[in-house]
């Protein structure tokens, strides 16, 4: 589903956030990204999400170097991602179903199919019967799940999230991490970045170490 | 007929729906984002206010010249219909022969006719012109020769020039006046006139298209969010561009409109005025109302330069905004 083949990315031409990073990810695994902060985690993910492109080395998701897109393209490739992000990124002015709905919005889905859509996606993530709120009266945790709800609205092959729990109390942690495996577990590739340790030993999934910009280690878990 | 489209042979493909669903779902966007960003500018009624009535002000000058220039075009034409030559026969020629005389005149090419004056009609017109009855009836003799005005077929003013020199070679006439240097200098000034809108309408049509990128790009500043959000779930530059390209054709709408109404209302408070002093001068000129056409232009140029304004406004600063 994923693979990278020798990435190095630089910015600014000097400073190398990553560099011969080298992995493949198969359809339906989840894993783990891990490492201190400034490791690079984030800036593989931006990589998958064609938000920058390599320096060098390629980039394939789902069978095309990415780096090949067509701007036009990007648009449509981003769309068969979900991507969960630290801070939720909610949009405020409307409400959780709105903006579960936005992914759907955008690919023009017609409404009726739209909101039965985004009630089953709300219902997996325990937030159905708060669809007419507004992000701003929810919680944390509830925030972050409103942000998974949207990430899987759309049903993605692939589905990605940045420091998913990053602000989250270790209950709420954990629930959120099962929400991923039960995603992964209908056939989702899922990869989460995460320096929460305890958490991702715990989960016993394959977990990818990033330091200083290289991948330091590679852990299956049989 | 729908159909499935096929996996594109490079780069990602995702499941698309068909191109009739498609098309639905890109009018409803369509109509639903020109619904809210109409909505958006109605929340902030005096703001938004205010930009149209900017562009009305931009607007209201070159439309109202341009209307003043067209109806003065129209004024151009008619006197130009009643441009005339006069030709002034020698003194003392008899009625008689100043009959012959303008037969001979209304008989030459370019002539499309003629009215003697005889010198004692010339004199009873400019006693009753001047009022010097008085001062006049004590002339011996009527110094004032018998004239011959001639309308010209063809009013151009080199035509009316070179019939003139051939009148003047006719025996018996003594000068021929063509009173056209004034006409000439109007034609001129309209000239002018319509250069100067034409630059004025570019500098302001410009301004438009500032005023209006102007608020598009504090619009576009206020929901930067927003587009980094959407477009990192997929959105297309055209499905964020959109409800900008929408509120910037609602401004120019609106400011059109304004520039309408402020158009109509100039032009009743100042028509009263301008027909006294067009009469004076013993012209017929009313000062123009927009018609239906004129109005249909004014509105569908303004909308276009708001949509255009907004249109620049999104492009230049969606390139700034990538999403983090």
């Amino acid at each position: 589903m994923i693979a990278f083949e020798h990435v190095g990315k630089r910015y600014g031409g000097r400073f190398e956030a990553l560099a011969n990073i080298d992995f493949r990810v198969r359809r339906g695994e989840m894993v783990f990204l891990t490492g201190h902060s400034g490791a690079g985690k984030s800036s593989l993910l931006r990589l998958i999400m064609r938000l920058e492109r390599p320096s060098r080395g390629r980039v394939r998701v789902a069978g095309h170097d990415i780096d090949r897109l067509h701007h036009s393209q990007i648009p449509f490739y981003r769309r068969q991602i979900g991507v969960v992000f630290q801070d939720h990124q909610l949009l405020f002015d409307r409400s959780i179903f709105h903006n579960v709905a936005l992914p759907l919005e955008i690919q023009g889905v017609e409404h009726r199919e739209a909101a039965r859509r985004v009630r089953a996606s709300l219902d997996k993530v325990g937030l159905l019967h708060r669809e007419a709120a507004l992000p701003i009266e929810l919680s944390g945790g509830e925030q972050q799940r409103v942000g998974i709800a949207r990430a899987v609205v759309n049903k993605p092959a692939l589905l990605l999230a940045d420091e998913p729990t990053g602000n989250l109390d270790p209950q709420l942690s954990a629930d959120i991490m099962t929400l991923f495996e039960d995603f992964n577990r209908i056939g989702t590739t899922v990869m989460v970045a995460s320096h929460d340790l305890a958490l991702i030993a715990r989960l016993r999934h394959r977990t990818l170490r990033l330091h200083d910009g290289r991948l330091v280690a590679d852990e299956e878990v049989a | 007929m729908s159909r499935e489209s096929p996996p594109s042979p490079r780069g990602a493909h995702t499941h698309r729906p068909t191109s009739g669903v498609r098309w639905r779902a890109w009018a409803r966007h369509h109509r639903t984002m020109a619904v809210d960003s109409g909505r958006r500018l109605l929340r902030r009624p005096l703001g938004s206010l205010l930009t149209m009535l900017a562009i009305a002000i931009a607007l209201v000058l070159p439309a109202g010249l341009w209307l003043t220039l067209d109806s003065a075009r129209l004024l151009d034409a008619e006197l130009e219909e009643s441009a005339t030559l006069t030709a002034y026969l020698e003194i003392g020629i008899e009625e008689g022969e100043a009959g012959r005389i303008e037969e001979a005149l209304a008989a030459q090419e370019g002539v499309a006719g003629t009215r003697l004056i005889t010198a004692a009609e010339g004199m009873a017109e400019f006693q009753q012109a001047l009022g010097l009855r008085d001062a006049l009836t004590r002339l011996e003799s009527n110094p004032l020769p018998a004239s011959v005005v001639v309308r010209p077929a063809d009013p151009d003013p080199e035509a009316v020039r070179k019939l003139a020199e051939t009148l003047e070679g006719i025996p018996g006439v003594d000068e021929v006046r063509l009173d056209l240097a004034w006409l000439e200098r109007l034609r001129h000034l309209a000239e002018l006139g319509q250069r100067f809108t034409l630059a004025l309408g570019v500098l302001f049509g410009l301004g438009v298209l500032l005023v209006v990128g102007n608020t598009i790009r504090l619009a576009v500043e206020n929901r930067r969010q927003e587009i980094e959000v959407v477009t990192l779930i997929g959105a297309t530059h055209a499905f964020v561009r959109r409800p900008f390209l929408y509120s910037g054709a609602w401004f120019g709408l609106g400011g059109g409109l304004l520039a309408w109404g402020l158009l109509t209302l100039g032009s009743d408070w100042l028509s009263a005025p301008v027909s006294a002093l067009a009469a004076s001068y013993g012209a017929s000129f009313h000062l123009p109302r927009l018609g239906p056409e004129g109005s249909t232009i004014l509105l569908g140029c303004s909308t276009l330069l708001g949509w255009l304004g907004a249109w620049i406004a999104v492009n230049r600063h969606l390139a700034e905004i990538r999403p983090r």
